[in-house]
């Protein structure tokens, strides 16, 4: 009974393995606890997630993007919200040579049925060329997109892709201006606002021009009926709102087709309206009378000035093109256009003088407007002496744009005010320029009698429309060609300003090299040629601008007329 | 003891129904705001469409074409200054009064030849230099005025247009033929009239010989369309 029974004493060796083995058990649960822990969470996050993605997460049918309907660069409209440049998706068809399947002497001779612009030669050597993507067709017309898929060729690349389409066609295409292929812009507004018409931010909301198509629209065809009656190489035209400086209209002839911009001419492509300068001549005289009676030299429009047929100065002859031969009052040389009475008062006036009221109608300076095509005037600079402070009196020796005369006669008729022109339309969000005074309210108020003379009686009476009380001045400037004045060939120009008894728009119309016809009777002046283009612009845009035609309103005459030597009747 | 050993299961269904329920809300609204995006969807594509169409209809009415088709085929003109007037009272007067037409306005039926002179112009003039005041007395047999169109016989021929006989002008204003009792008494003509058909023939417009007879005969069958 004492000896030990072997089965109930263990031995050492294994007690130790079941100690091992209990140590190995736990061990192993321990494992296989952290095991499923890991294999729980796991569950449990996917179950979370699906119990959130359900609760709160987006579902499968979700469509982003397409209710998005920001334009890829913002569009231009004019001030009544008529679209003058659009970003529209357009179909491209593309063509990529390693994935075409089919026969390609077949595909070749079919895409030159559907696309005759190259023949089925040039089609099967873009096939069996290398290269791994052709444009075959950008903006392409749906009939043609449907007619290329159905031709069932993976090699054919069908893609829409945004692209700038001006509704317009050329209407205002040098305001515009026009984009590259990769939609930058290249000219105009869409130069000037390249980066607020892609900005993101912005881009939803259109940029609002002060040009009104429909006025566009009429100065455009007036101006272009001209330019091709009178065989002219160029013609330029602004209509202005002398209160604001909002530019209504602007155009430049020849016109660009900004959705084919590649193909136009460069002569096309520049524009004269602001880009261009050239010596206006005549217009200029009201601006020299207009110094001169704010710098107290003619107290009267009754002044007079002896009125030679040549005037000798400084070693230099100036010639009329109606000479007088007589005394002349002020406003019979404004009538009449007298270089040589304006040169007596350009001449009185001075140089320091003269400069600084050009100065500070800005016609020493870039034209200031929104765009990047601004010309820089030319002016006598250095050699800018006596003699040239007469000629620049009567516009000549000075070389300005169109828009900067429209700014000019908007700052002598809106009460002596200048505003810088603007293309924006002026609203709450774009207030009127910053303005200063040049001429005083009284001067720019004795104006107005003076140049509705000049339509009334002088050498612009083709330029009138009844009704609408038109005061402008013409400008007949001879040409430098090569470093000399042209006898023949002219810059004509006219600026005007309706309705007179109150003034509220200038309009400048110019004809670069006009030649005479049998119905001007060969004459190639601007009383000829321009003139009648604003006569007609006039009737019809006033009605438009809200301007009434009124048989009895005129300015009051009484300023001037009694200084008009009239001619005896016979 | 039953129902505490189903207490845990009840209340594990409860919270199962309730995750449930939780679920499905969660499921409808997840639906309904799908509808909702696709509606969304919709309205923007409609809209982008517009925009196109927009375009589209902008680029072939641009100012261009229709200044183009202006100077062409329309030829329209900008208003001159005598075209804009003050107001309703300046337009008023612009516009002389017109004369309105007369009602006894006489209507000749037939071509004839019409030997009085006094009262011819009150027969064949039209509308403008119509004056029926002068013959307001006038019987209305005197203005009958009657076309024979086939007159075989001399002798019928030269009675028939010796006495014309003239519709009555309310019979052109549809009036009831039972008012006008005048038109039974002109008929001498007729009833002398050896070619003309019996009474009760179908009354004709264009006044031709037998509706007068049947005018004169019947006055109730008398037609309204006697017009011309």
């Amino acid at each position: 009974m004492n000896a030990p029974t072997p089965a109930l004493v263990a031995r050492p060796e294994r007690l130790r393995l079941v100690g091992q083995r209990r140590q190995i058990l736990a061990v192993m649960h321990q494992r296989l606890m952290l095991g499923m822990l890991v294999y729980a969470g796991i569950i449990a996050i996917i179950a979370l997630r699906l119990i959130w993605l359900a609760a709160f997460g987006d579902h499968a049918g979700r469509k982003g993007g397409l209710v998005d309907l920001t334009p890829e660069r913002s569009d231009i409209v004019d001030r009544d919200g008529q679209a003058l440049a659009r970003t529209i998706d357009a179909w491209t068809i593309g063509l990529q040579p390693s994935k075409v399947i089919g026969n390609k002497l077949d595909l070749a001779e079919k895409l030159a049925v559907l696309m005759p612009e190259k023949d089925a030669a040039a089609y099967l050597a873009m096939l069996r060329s290398g290269r791994n993507f052709y444009y075959l067709r950008r903006r392409a017309p749906p009939r043609l997109v449907s007619a290329i898929n159905a031709l069932g060729e993976p090699g054919l690349a069908l893609e829409r892709e945004p692209d700038r389409l001006y509704p317009q066609t050329s209407l205002a295409a040098h305001v515009v201006g026009f984009t590259d292929l990769d939609g930058k812009g290249n000219a105009g507004i869409e130069r000037a606002f390249d980066e607020r018409l892609r900005d993101p931010a912005q881009r939803g909301q259109p940029i609002v021009l002060s040009i009104s198509s429909r006025v566009q629209q009429a100065l455009e065809h007036e101006l272009g009926n001209a330019l091709a009656t009178f065989s002219a190489i160029g013609a330029a035209g602004v209509v202005m709102d002398i209160h604001t400086g909002e530019v209504l209209a602007m155009t430049s002839l020849p016109q660009l087709n900004p959705n084919d911009a590649g193909d136009g001419t460069p002569e096309a492509r520049f524009n004269r309206a602001t880009l261009g300068v050239y010596e206006l001549g005549s217009t200029f005289k009201p601006f020299t009378v207009a110094m001169a009676m704010d710098s107290g030299i003619i107290k009267s429009m009754g002044q007079i000035y002896p009125c030679p047929g040549v005037l000798n100065a400084y070693g230099h002859q100036i010639h009329d093109y109606h000479p007088f031969n007589r005394p002349c009052s002020v406003a019979e040389i404004m009538m009449e256009s007298s270089n040589v009475g304006t040169a007596q008062i350009a001449g009185q006036l001075g140089k320091p003088r003269q400069e600084a009221f050009l100065r500070k109608m800005g016609f020493l300076d870039k034209v200031n407007v929104e765009l990047k095509e601004r010309g820089r005037t030319l002016t006598p600079g250095s050699r800018w002496g006596p003699f040239e402070t007469m000629t620049v009196g009567f516009g000549h020796a000075i070389a300005v744009t169109p828009l900067h005369l429209a700014t000019g006669y908007a700052t002598l008729f809106n009460g002596g005010i200048y505003h810088p022109a603007t293309l924006l339309k002026v609203d709450r969000n774009h207030p009127v320029g910053a303005g200063h005074r040049v001429f005083t309210e009284e001067t720019s108020y004795k104006m107005r009698a003076l140049l509705r003379l000049v339509v009334t009686k002088g050498t612009g009476k083709r330029a009138d429309a009844p009704g609408y009380r038109i005061g402008g001045k013409t400008g007949t400037a001879q040409k430098l060609i090569g470093g000399r004045y042209s006898n023949s060939i002219n810059v004509t120009s006219f600026a005007g300003v309706f309705p007179m008894d109150e003034p509220r728009y200038v309009i400048v119309a110019m004809l670069d090299e006009p030649k005479a016809t049998p119905e001007t009777f060969g004459f190639s002046t601007a009383g000829w040629n321009v003139a009648p283009v604003v006569s007609r612009t006039v009737s019809r845009i006033a009605p438009m601008l809200g301007v009434r035609p009124d048989m009895r309103r005129e300015p009051n005459m009484a300023e001037v007329l009694p200084y008009v030597h009239e001619k005896a009747e016979h | 003891m039953s129902a505490r050993g189903f207490g845990s299961v009840l209340s594990a269904g409860a919270v199962v129904g309730a995750a449930l329920g939780f679920y499905l809300v969660s499921l409808r609204v997840a639906s309904e705001r799908a509808a909702l995006e696709d509606v969304e969807t919709r309205i923007a594509l409609t809209q982008r469409d517009i925009r196109l169409l927009q375009t589209e209809i902008g680029t072939r009415g641009r100012l261009a074409q229709l200044e183009r088709w202006n100077v062409k085929f329309i030829r329209l003109a900008a208003p001159n200054a005598d075209q804009f007037v003050d107001g309703g009272f300046q337009l008023a007067t612009l516009v002389a009064p017109r004369k309105t037409p007369a009602i006894e306005a006489p209507v000749v039926l037939a071509a004839a030849s019409i030997p009085p002179s006094d009262n011819q112009s009150a027969l064949t003039g039209d509308g403008a230099e119509a004056q029926p005041a002068p013959t307001p007395s006038r019987p209305v047999n005197e203005m009958m005025h009657v076309a024979s169109y086939t007159v075989p016989q001399p002798k019928a021929a030269a009675t028939a247009p010796a006495k014309p006989v003239v519709a009555r002008a309310e019979a052109l204003q549809g009036k009831a033929p039972a008012k006008t009792p005048p038109a039974t008494k002109p008929i001498k003509t007729a009833t002398s009239d050896p070619l003309a058909p019996l009474p009760g023939a179908g009354a004709k417009a264009k006044g031709s010989a037998p509706a007068a007879s049947a005018v004169g005969a019947n006055p109730k069958s008398k037609s309204k369309d006697s017009d011309d």
